[in-house]
Formats: C-alpha cells, sequence, structure tokens
C-alpha cells in the first residue's frame, strides 16, 4: 500500500504533465485535419518545450519568476490530490472542497507573474480570465455540490469508487443533470476555442503570455496542458468513473490492474478532450461578456435544476 | 486580575491622554505598554477555570460583575493580541496628525471597551463597556472630518438602534427573572416559553446584526470602515464588527443554550437556519459590491461584510463543526483584514490616494509591502496553507455532509466575489507600470511594517498548523455542549474527509524546489526594464501605462443592474420620510409672534368649548 | 524519424529543436504580407514543418520582414528584433528589403535592411510564392545546421557599429542601448 502512494506521487504527476503535453500536440493535430492541413507532429509541443527551455528571454523581476513557479507547482501538487486512474496518492485528504481551491493557485501564479510584466495586454488578459473563471465556476460549484451531495461525501476518491460499484454517474439517473451541464462548460474550463478570451492572440497578444519568452512561456505551456488535463480528469472522475469499465468487467487487482485503470482512465480523458477539440475547432471567439451570459444562462440553469433535484431526492 | 485588566486599560487610556500633551514619545510607549500588559495579563488567564468576580457591588441596587470563560478568554486575548499590533502601526502612521492625543485616548477607550465587552459577567455591564466601545467608536470614525462625519453620523443612528433594542431585552429580561447574571439567566431562560425566546433573540439579533452587519442591518459599515483612521479601521474591521458575533454567541449559546436555539421551528422556517440564510445574502451580495468598488478601503468594507457573513453563517448554523469554523473565521478574519487595512493605510499615507484607478506599480518601491498584502489577500481568499482556507473548509464540509448544498454554494460564491476583488485590489495597487509621480516613493519605517510581518507569518503559520487555534476552539465548542472535535496539529480528522496540511505543504515545497531548480538550470535570463515591454514596436508611453480602471468592466455590466443597495435604497426612503414628517412639524414653529399667539388662542378656546360642552349643567 | 535524425537529436537537441519550431512574428510591412496568409493556411500549411505564428516577439524566434521597409517602420522592426529572445533569425521577405526594389530611389525608404539589423536570410522576388517561403526556411534548417545563421551573434558583437548606423538614421533611438558598446569591439 505503502509502494503504491510512493509510486502514485512519483508517476501521477509525470502522467499528468506528459498528457498534458500530448493533448496539447494532439489538439493542434487534430485542428489541422479538421481544417483539412496535414499538420505538426504530435510531438511538436515537445519539440517547442525543448527549444523554449534553451533560449535566452528577458525577466521582468522577482515577482515575475516566482508566481510562474508558484502556478506550475500548485497545478502539479492539484494533480497529486486527483485520482489518476487507481493511482491516488492524496486524494482521501481533503476532496473535492481542497481541490475547489488548490485550482486557484495555478492561474493566480500566472496572474501574479505577469502583472510584474507591466504591460496592459497581461492586465487585460487576466481580467477576462477571471471574469470567465467566475462564469464557469458557478456552474461548476453547483455541479460539485450536486455530487457530493448524492453521495454524501466531500472525498473525490469516494466518489470514484462508488461509481465503479454502481454505474457512471453520467448515466444514473439524477447525476446526468449536472454532468450535462458539466459537459456545456468544459470547453470554458479548459479555455478553447469559443472561450479562449484570456489568451485570444489577435485580440491581446495572447494575453497573459505576453510577456513571456523561452523558459516562461515553457513553463506556462506545461501549466497550460496540465490545467486542460486537470479540468478533463475532474470530469472524468466524478462522470465516467474513474478507472472503471462498464458492465461486468473488473479490472484485475495487484500491479496490471493499476497499470490498466490508468489506460482506461487515459483514454477516457483522451475521448473527452477530442469532443472539446472539435468544438473548438468549428466555433469562432465569443466576447468575454457573451461567454459570461452563455455560461449563465443555459448550463447554470441545468446545474441549478440538478442541485435541487438531487437535494429533493 | 479580572478587574485589574479593566483597570489598566481605562487608567492608560486616561493617563496616556495627559501624558500626550507632555510629550508625545513617552505616550507612544506607554499606550503599547499598557497593551503589552494587558496581553500578558490576559495570556496569563489561559484556561482559568470559569470564575466569577463582581466589581461593583450595589449599582443601582444591582451587583456588576466580570466574568471568565474560555469563550472569552479567546476574544479577550484576541483583542488585546491585535491592539498592541494596532498601536505599534499607529506610531508612524498618527504622526503629524492633529489631535493625537485624543486618538490614542480613544483608541486605548475602544479597545478598553472591548476587553469589558469580553470579560462581563452580567448583561447591564456588558451594555455599560458596549456603550463605551460604541460611542468612542463614533468619535474615531469621524475623526477625519470632512467626509467621515456623515458616515460616523450614520454609524451612531443605527448603533442607536441597536443599543436600544439591547436595552429593551435587558429590561425584559431583569424584569421577567429578576436577575442579568449570564450564569443565572441560562438556567431560568430554558423554562420560558418559546414565544418570548424567539423575542429575546429577536431583539439582541438587532442589536448584534447592526455590529456585525448582517445584511439588513449593513448600511453604516461601509463608509464607516473607509473613512476612519486606518489604524482604527483594522480595528473596526478586525475587533469591534466582530463583538456582534461574541453577543451573538453568547446570547444564543451560552445564556440560552444550544437545544433552545436549534428548537425554534423546525426545516426552513426554523429560526437559526433563517438567521443562516440571512449569512448566506450577506456573505454573496456585498461580496460582489466589493469587486465593484473604486476606493481601496471600500472594498475591504464589503469585504469585511461579506467575511462576516462567513462568520455569522458558521455561528448560526448549529453544528460544532460550523461553530469552531466561526469562530476559527473570526480569529483569522482578526489577522488578515487589520494586515489589509494596515497595508492599505501605509499605501494611502505615502501615495496620498486610495483611488484604486489611480494607483500602480508600486511593487518595485514597496517590495516587502506587497509581500505582505499578498499574503493578507491570500488568507482572504483561502488560498490553502493560509488560515482562511481552513475555517472556511470547515464551514463547507459542514454544510454540505449536513445536507444544505445551498448555503454551501452561496458560501463558495462569495470566495469567488473575493478571489476577484482581491486580485483587483494587489494588481491595481502594485502591478503595472509605476507612474511618474510615485517614483520617489520610500519604504516605511520599522514600526509600520513590523506588525504586518507579525501578522503575515501569523497568517502562513496558522494556515500550516491550524491546530494550535483549533485546540483552543475546541475547548469553547465542548465547554457550550458540542461533542470535541478529533484536532490534530494538521487539522482535523474525521471518517468523512480529512484534510493534512502539513500533505500539502510537503507537496508543495518538494514540487516547489523541483520546478525552481528546472526554472534555474535552464537558460539564464537578462533582467529588462518595465518600459521595455511589448507595444507592438511603438515606443512604450511614459508615465502611466497600466490597465487599472474598470478592472472587470465586462462584468460589471452585466451585474451592476442587480447589485444596486436597495436596502440602502429603502432606509433612504425612510429617512427622506423622516424628514418629510418633522419639516410638517417644523412648519408649525413659524418663528412669528402672532402665530403662537393665534395657536394659545385657539388652544384656549379649543379647551374652553370642550369645558362648555363636557358641562352640561 | 528515422536512426540518423534521432542521433542528431541526442547530439544537438538545441540545433534540432531550433530548426523545427519556427515562432514567427510577421512584420507586415508591406505588400508581401499578402503570401503569408496562404502559406499558413489549408494550402501550403506552414504549421506541418513546426512554422507557427505568434503573437508576440517575446514567443518567437523566426522574424520576417515582408516588403519594403519605410523609414518609420524601421523603428518598430529594430525594437521587436530587440525584444525577441537570443536564438533567432531573420529572414527578409521579397526584393525591397533587399536593395530598395522598385522603392530603391524613394527618400523614405531603406534600401539595405542589413545595415541595421542582421539579416540571416533573403527570399527574392516581387512577390515570392509560399513555395519559395519554404524553400527559404528549408534552406533556413540548413543555415542552422551548419551554424551560419548566427545574425544574432553578429548584432551583439558588432552592435556599436549597428546602433551607429541606427542612429545616423533617427539621432536620438528613445532607448538605451541593449549591451554595452565599448569593450566588445576590442575583443
Amino acid at each position: 500500500m505503502v509502494g503504491m502512494k510512493i509510486a502514485g506521487i512519483i508517476f501521477s504527476p509525470i502522467i499528468g504533465v506528459i498528457t498534458g503535453l500530448l493533448l496539447t500536440g494532439a489538439a493542434r493535430k487534430m485542428v489541422a485535419r479538421v481544417e483539412w492541413r496535414y499538420g505538426p507532429p504530435i510531438l511538436q509541443p515537445v519539440i517547442d518545450l525543448i527549444k523554449l527551455f534553451f533560449q535566452r528571454p528577458p525577466s521582468h523581476g522577482k515577482t515575475f519568476d516566482y508566481g510562474l513557479i508558484a502556478s506550475l507547482a500548485g497545478s502539479i501538487v492539484l494533480v497529486l490530490f486527483l485520482p489518476v486512474g487507481r493511482l491516488c496518492p492524496l486524494s482521501e485528504g481533503g476532496g473535492l472542497l481542497l481541490i475547489t481551491y488548490l485550482i486557484l493557485i495555478g492561474p493566480l501564479g500566472m496572474a501574479l507573474s505577469g502583472g510584474e510584466g507591466a504591460n496592459p495586454y497581461v492586465s487585460i488578459g487576466i481580467s477576462r480570465k477571471l471574469i470567465l473563471s467566475l462564469g464557469y465556476e458557478v456552474t461548476l460549484l453547483l455541479i460539485l455540490l450536486s455530487v457530493m451531495s448524492e453521495y454524501d461525501t466531500i472525498s473525490i476518491f469516494n466518489v470514484v469508487r462508488a461509481q465503479s460499484e454502481n454505474g457512471w454517474s453520467l448515466f444514473s439517473w439524477p447525476l446526468v443533470i449536472p454532468g450535462l451541464a458539466y459537459l456545456l462548460i468544459l470547453p470554458a474550463i479548459l479555455g478553447v476555442k469559443p472561450f479562449d478570451v484570456a489568451s485570444a492572440p489577435q485580440e491581446i497578444s495572447s494575453g497573459p503570455h505576453v510577456e513571456y519568452g523561452g523558459k516562461y512561456l515553457a513553463l506556462s505551456k506545461l501549466e497550460g496542458g496540465l490545467s486542460e488535463f486537470i479540468g478533463i480528469a475532474l470530469f472524468v472522475n466524478l462522470f465516467l468513473g474513474g478507472w472503471s469499465i462498464p458492465g461486468s468487467l473488473h479490472l484485475p487487482a495487484g500491479v496490471l490492474g493499476v497499470f490498466l485503470g490508468v489506460l482506461v482512465f487515459l483514454a477516457k480523458v483522451a475521448f473527452v478532450f477530442s469532443l472539446n477539440v472539435t468544438v473548438s475547432a468549428s466555433f469562432p471567439r465569443l466576447r468575454v461578456e457573451q461567454a459570461v451570459k452563455y455560461l449563465w444562462s443555459w448550463p447554470a440553469f441545468i446545474g441549478l435544476v440538478g442541485l435541487i433535484i438531487v437535494s429533493a431526492l | 486580575m479580572l478587574e485589574a485588566i479593566l483597570v489598566v486599560a481605562f487608567g492608560g487610556a486616561l493617563v496616556s491622554y495627559f501624558l500626550g500633551r507632555w510629550t508625545s514619545r513617552i505616550r507612544d510607549y506607554f499606550a503599547l505598554g499598557v497593551w503589552i500588559a494587558i496581553l500578558g495579563m490576559t495570556s496569563y488567564l489561559h484556561q482559568i477555570e470559569p470564575k466569577i468576580s463582581t466589581f461593583y457591588p450595589g449599582f443601582l441596587g444591582y451587583d456588576l460583575s466580570l466574568r471568565i470563560t474560555s469563550l472569552s478568554w479567546l476574544f479577550a486575548v484576541t483583542v488585546a493580541a491585535v491592539s498592541v499590533l494596532v498601536i505599534i502601526y499607529s506610531f508612524r502612521y498618527i504622526k503629524g496628525h492633529e489631535k493625537r492625543n485624543l486618538f490614542y485616548f480613544l483608541l486605548l477607550l475602544v479597545n478598553g471597551g472591548m476587553m469589558g465587552i469580553t470579560l462581563s459577567g452580567d448583561l447591564l455591564s456588558f451594555y455599560i463597556f458596549w456603550e463605551i466601545a460604541s460611542w468612542s467608536t463614533f468619535l474615531l470614525i469621524s475623526f477625519n472630518r470632512g467626509k467621515a462625519l456623515p458616515a460616523g453620523l450614520r454609524y451612531v443612528v443605527m448603533s442607536v438602534i441597536g443599543s436600544a433594542a439591547m436595552l429593551v431585552a435587558t429590561l425584559s429580561l431583569y424584569s421577567s427573572y429578576g436577575t442579568l447574571a449570564l450564569s443565572d439567566l441560562s438556567t431560568h431562560l430554558a423554562t420560558a416559553g418559546g414565544g418570548y425566546v424567539i423575542f429575546i433573540f429577536l431583539l439582541f439579533f438587532v442589536s448584534f446584526g447592526v455590529k456585525n452587519a448582517i445584511v439588513p442591518f449593513h448600511t453604516w459599515l461601509p463608509p464607516a470602515h473607509s473613512e476612519a483612521p486606518a489604524p482604527f479601521s483594522a480595528v473596526l474591521s478586525g475587533l469591534l464588527v466582530k463583538m456582534g458575533t461574541y453577543g451573538l454567541i453568547l446570547i444564543f449559546y451560552l445564556i440560552a443554550g444550544m437545544k433552545i436555539f436549534l428548537g425554534l421551528g423546525t426545516g426552513i422556517w426554523s429560526f437559526h437556519y433563517i438567521i443562516s440564510a440571512l449569512a448566506g445574502v450577506t456573505i454573496v451580495v456585498p461580496s460582489f459590491i466589493a469587486v465593484l468598488q473604486d476606493d481601496a478601503k471600500k472594498t475591504l468594507a464589503w469585504s469585511t461584510v461579506g467575511q462576516a457573513g462567513y462568520i455569522v453563517l458558521g455561528v448560526s448554523f448549529g453544528t460544532g463543526l460550523a461553530l469552531a469554523a466561526g469562530i476559527f473565521h473570526f480569529l483569522n478574519h482578526a489577522m488578515f483584514k487589520s494586515l489589509l487595512f494596515m497595508s492599505i493605510g501605509t499605501v494611502e499615507r505615502k501615495t496620498s490616494t486610495r483611488d484604486l484607478n489611480e494607483l500602480g506599480g508600486l511593487v518595485k518601491r514597496t517590495p516587502v509591502l506587497f509581500v505582505v498584502t499578498l499574503v493578507g489577500a491570500a488568507g482572504l481568499i483561502g488560498i490553502p496553507l493560509t488560515n482562511g482556507f481552513f475555517s472556511k473548509w470547515m464551514l463547507y464540509k459542514t454544510l454540505i455532509l449536513e445536507g444544505n448544498p445551498f448555503l454551501a454554494f452561496a458560501a463558495l460564491v462569495g470566495t469567488w466575489g473575493t478571489v476577484l476583488y482581491s486580485y483587483r485590489l494587489i494588481h491595481n495597487v502594485f502591478f503595472g507600470q509605476l507612474p511618474e509621480k510615485y517614483r520617489d516613493v520610500t519604504r516605511t519605517s520599522f514600526s509600520t511594517y513590523l506588525p504586518m510581518v507579525i501578522l503575515s507569518i501569523a497568517i502562513v503559520f496558522f494556515g500550516v498548523f491550524p491546530g494550535f487555534l483549533l485546540g483552543e476552539i475546541n475547548v469553547v465548542t465542548t465547554s457550550l455542549g458540542f461533542t470535541p472535535l478529533d484536532v490534530q496539529l494538521w487539522g482535523i480528522s474525521s471518517d468523512s474527509g480529512t484534510v493534512n496540511t502539513l500533505n500539502i505543504l510537503a507537496a508543495l515545497a518538494v514540487v516547489g524546489v523541483m520546478v525552481w531548480y528546472l526554472f534555474r538550470s535552464s537558460a539564464e535570463t537578462t533582467e529588462v526594464s518595465q518600459e521595455d515591454s511589448y507595444t507592438a514596436g511603438a515606443p512604450v508611453p511614459q508615465g502611466r501605462f497600466t490597465y487599472t480602471a474598470d478592472f472587470y468592466r465586462p462584468l460589471e455590466k452585466i451585474i451592476r443592474p442587480y447589485l444596486k443597495d436597495r436596502i440602502e435604497d429603502f432606509y433612504g426612503m425612510l429617512v427622506g420620510f423622516v424628514g418629510v414628517l418633522s419639516d410638517t412639524v417644523r412648519r408649525i414653529y413659524t418663528g412669528y409672534v402672532g402665530t403662537y399667539v393665534a395657536y394659545i388662542l385657539a388652544l384656549l378656546a379649543a379647551v374652553l368649548l370642550v369645558q362648555l360642552g363636557w358641562k352640561p349643567w | 524519424m528515422d536512426r540518423r535524425q534521432l542521433i542528431k537529436w541526442l547530439k544537438e537537441p538545441l540545433k534540432m529543436s531550433n530548426k523545427y519550431s519556427l515562432h514567427v512574428v510577421y512584420f507586415c510591412t508591406g505588400c508581401g504580407i499578402i503570401e503569408i496568409p496562404p502559406s499558413i493556411t489549408a494550402r501550403w500549411d506552414a504549421e506541418r514543418f513546426g512554422v507557427k505564428p505568434v503573437a508576440t516577439p517575446r514567443q518567437a524566434n523566426l522574424f520576417l520582414i515582408t516588403g519594403y521597409v519605410s523609414l518609420k517602420t524601421l523603428k518598430p522592426i529594430i525594437r521587436t528584433y530587440e525584444q525577441m529572445p537570443a536564438p533567432k533569425y531573420t529572414v527578409a521577405f521579397g526584393s525591397c528589403p533587399i536593395d530598395g526594389g522598385m522603392y530603391w530611389d524613394s527618400y523614405n525608404t531603406i534600401n539595405h535592411l542589413d545595415k541595421y539589423i542582421p539579416i540571416d536570410g533573403y527570399i527574392a522576388g516581387c512577390m515570392p510564392r509560399p513555395e519559395a517561403v519554404f524553400a527559404g526556411i528549408t534552406h533556413l534548417w540548413t543555415l542552422i545546421d551548419e551554424g551560419k545563421a548566427d545574425g544574432y551573434k553578429k548584432y551583439r558583437r558588432n552592435y556599436s557599429q549597428y546602433r551607429s548606423n541606427q542612429e545616423r538614421l533617427y539621432g536620438e533611438l528613445g532607448w538605451p542601448p541593449r549591451f554595452e558598446t565599448e569593450g566588445l569591439e576590442n575583443e
């Protein structure tokens, strides 16, 4: 058990970072295919990272450095509290409430770092980012509360375990409503195309990343990939049963089971991500107030209905 | 010992006033010495057996008494500790101000009054100390004159209504039971009818609600907090407002007892649930009003209203975990809100403005101030490893597990409002290009930094080891009849989900060092100035190149229509109505003698007529 | 990826990653910019070579100057070039940046861009088609491979000369020198 925990502590951030990178690469390839292009190799983000770590970027001061470091560190720590397949080293402690707060460290660290960059584009990007976060967070909180009330626990690990026994939440009666709401806000959580207001390259020169070059850009790309991974992993854990396979199939116990569990989990992550990339490739960007209005209309309404039904049942 | 604390507090206030006429330096150190002594004496009373001592036998035929319990000790020691820090902070802040003696006198008087409130053993002495604190608060709020006068007046009107409600309740209790001692009242109220208890509760709730700024009674707070001098804003927000919380705990749990308090009504229509719902409204709406403020201190003031919502929600929800969370959040709020008011006060002193659209770029000039403000804002948001996280976590947990997801939703959404205004505060004051006029802002003195640094260290320390405070709080909640929590040094362990701050700390430290090493070992950077930033090749405009005004404009367009303060409008209408009424009454007095003579004649005629009418014979 | 390339990757990761991850900041100074949209969109798809337009010079390592450079636009060009992080390459596009092109006798146009910033390669033509752009990029790859695309080093080495050329045009540039101009000439 202790060995498993240590393995989890070592491997789950690595899996998170690598999956995040590969997802970014796959997204570029998929968008290219949708646009009838050939597209870059899937490993293109890795090539970009290697290049960026060798460049000699400008720095704007101490907060510029340490804010970014805190941002990436916070995102990596968050992965430790999420069950990645059956690797869930720390997810018993704190649960979903801790996750809702740890999610803040990533964007706020980047916001601090960008703030010292003293560029108005950074400030506009961060302002948009926070407004958009508020937009989807209202619905996300309704969804999380529905899940927590339904399973009567605040631990995400217990939610996943309950699903492996009783079937996925997305296909069980009251939780299908918050599940749908989550699917509607998922592009906003990931910050992909209709909702990429925060880092719009054409309007505000990629927002918070304006002053990032070299390793700063590399770290923020790692953080971006991780936060995409986290957003989907949360959905997979809460609604698609984490590592569990539908039907009467059960994963074997032991190391093989853990390995297969991670693979199943990553397959679900890849599937949900490809859905979002398809959405991303086919929609134009919304303005931020349009995005917030959308997020506060249907998704929030569905989430609210879900919470009312869950708490009434 | 209890009397000694009060004698030192009030005597110190008087002596420091007269010392100040002689020399100001000795007065400063004397005031500090007084409160360090009080802090020492209060700490000495730690975990003492609850005891009562009469300090004024036979006042109007009634004995005034003091009393210490674990609850009052916790509040008293917080008052003393924050007072010491605020006094250190005021050394520099109040320098060069007129009427410094009066300021010190009133500040010490308020703090002494708060000590009296926490230590009083019966409702009459509670009322007396309450009034001392309230009236000196009024003088301190309107200390700066100008805009501060109407703010103080607004405070005093609402405060008088609250005090009147408390007086009515106190007299009613006295006429019913013939005693006002807290320990006796609890036995009497247990046998009282439900209607009478609700009557008493409502009166006290109005009184403490005004002080605590719960939503229908909150309108005095934002102008008062923003117009008061910064050291006193810290006291006001961190301590004085939370005396309302102390009163609520006192009346709900100590006098009435948990059974009576939680037994009034059932389900949604129970008394404590309605107060919890009010507290939920108090969290959400003010937190978003704070986002729209342009005045740094007004933002913090609205934030105080919102955070008071968390505390009242914890107190009124009625589980042991919630009460512990409420008290814990009170302690945390005293730390981070005092810190934030001090730092914004320093900014105001340095730049002589607190308009968020004007400021910017100060991180280059005052890095220490930036770091402490950042820690305070992190505590306010509740980033893990700061103290605010843990109290909020406890509150959410109990709300969800007791089946109240909507209250939990209100609390969590309020947190997002907190994120938005905290970041705006940090960004607009410290980030962006340094404007030309702030190029020569200097660092502040040691005595200004010291309390802020102490508070920020405390915020992080109690965030990593919440067990130190939770142990004390556990004693309090246990003495109020709740089942004790399983408190560890790193948090709380229970079967329904624990949180281990040491895990988070270790993970964050190890991962942080690894990321830092990756950062360090890759190619080195070149430091560039603020002017060298991306502008599509154009030269960077000199002097002012920041995005601060209307920071959340798109959001503002959406939410502003919904956040109109209708309660304020209602009060304004009421004031207008009273004005019209008084104006009508005033018209009777025309100032012309003939009119008065006519009045007298008319009255005489009426009397005569009545006399004639009543005498048929 | 065959074995030879893999060995190359392991031997010189910097060169290889620089080659295959060219993040471009386009500076649309003239008519040449009209050839850029087709080359990055579906018809020719520059992204398959790892060439990707980015928003700011901080994120870029390839500077593409498309078309004639007027006196007014040279200043932003210098500034943008100086803001890019160090291994950076410049490609001038079309005839005009080479010798002024059809504007060779204009009072307001720079005839030789490489007097003011170092240029690693030119793509000639008026205007070069997207195929020519790709030919230029593949040629840049060979230059990077052979270590000949070292304009940024040249700029660092001969900064005082470039700076004096720039100042001859404008008088005062409006920003302090990037590098110390003294001492370097003696090395």
